[in-house]
């Protein structure tokens, strides 16, 4: 998916989970993806550098899809289809 | 998971593993064992001032300042809203909480679902898929 195609994704739901260290971004992903339907998809920002793995890697783990992240400055975006 | 150890950093490792495994929906039992039962004591929970530190201990102020700075949980707020999350149940150790001063289960913290032996202990890390030891 190429950062056009990201821009371009209707968001359901944004997960602000900026500010908060491991495991902050994750238990907000998990919380939050509960809250939207199967198809949609959700939007993550956190400032934590651990996040860009983990979060991935247990999207894909309970069966989501990830569809990519993007670096602004201080924070990144995490896409997660599910 | 036996958590045998009341101290404050490893209550809060205790604490951040199980978010995870709170976030994958995984059932867990944890076993509190010994020093564990004491910081599940009513009138300790989330006192810190009440909890030592395990490694590093004359470090505790600047531990406690970064935990709160980064905006991480208290080891309780971890077990809260991992039982909120996934099915968890938290054993206290009858012999644990006599040694401490706890014989019921209105003598620990709300978290803590029964009081139990050994061999309850020994039959879930038994079968367990994966078992910790803290």
């Amino acid at each position: 998916m190429t950062s056009e195609d990201i821009k371009n994704l209707k968001i359901a739901k944004v997960v602000d989970a900026r500010g908060t260290a491991c495991p902050g971004p994750l238990l907000a992903a998990k919380k939050a993806i509960g809250e939207i339907a199967e198809g949609d998809i959700m939007e993550i920002l956190s400032s934590d550098e651990a996040t860009k793995n983990d979060v991935p890697k247990w999207a894909v783990k309970k069966g989501y899809t990830f569809l990519g992240a993007v670096e602004e400055s201080g924070y990144f975006k995490i896409y997660l289809k599910k | 998971m036996a958590l045998f150890s009341g101290s404050i950093d490893k209550l809060t490792a205790a604490g951040i593993i199980l978010s995870g495994a709170a976030a994958d929906d995984m059932d867990v039992d944890i076993y509190v064992l010994l020093q564990g039962a004491r910081a599940f004591k009513k009138e300790i929970g989330d006192d810190a001032s009440k909890l030592s530190m395990a490694e590093y201990p004359h470090l505790k102020d600047e531990f406690m300042e970064s935990l709160a700075k980064l905006k991480v949980c208290t080891w309780v707020e971890f077990f809260r809203q991992a039982k909120e999350l996934t099915n968890v149940k938290i054993h206290i150790c009858g012999l644990a909480g006599k040694i401490w001063g706890g014989e019921k289960l209105e003598d620990f913290i709300d978290l803590a679902d029964d009081i139990v032996g050994i061999g309850s202990y020994m039959t879930a890390a038994q079968e367990a898929d994966v078992h910790l030891f803290i």
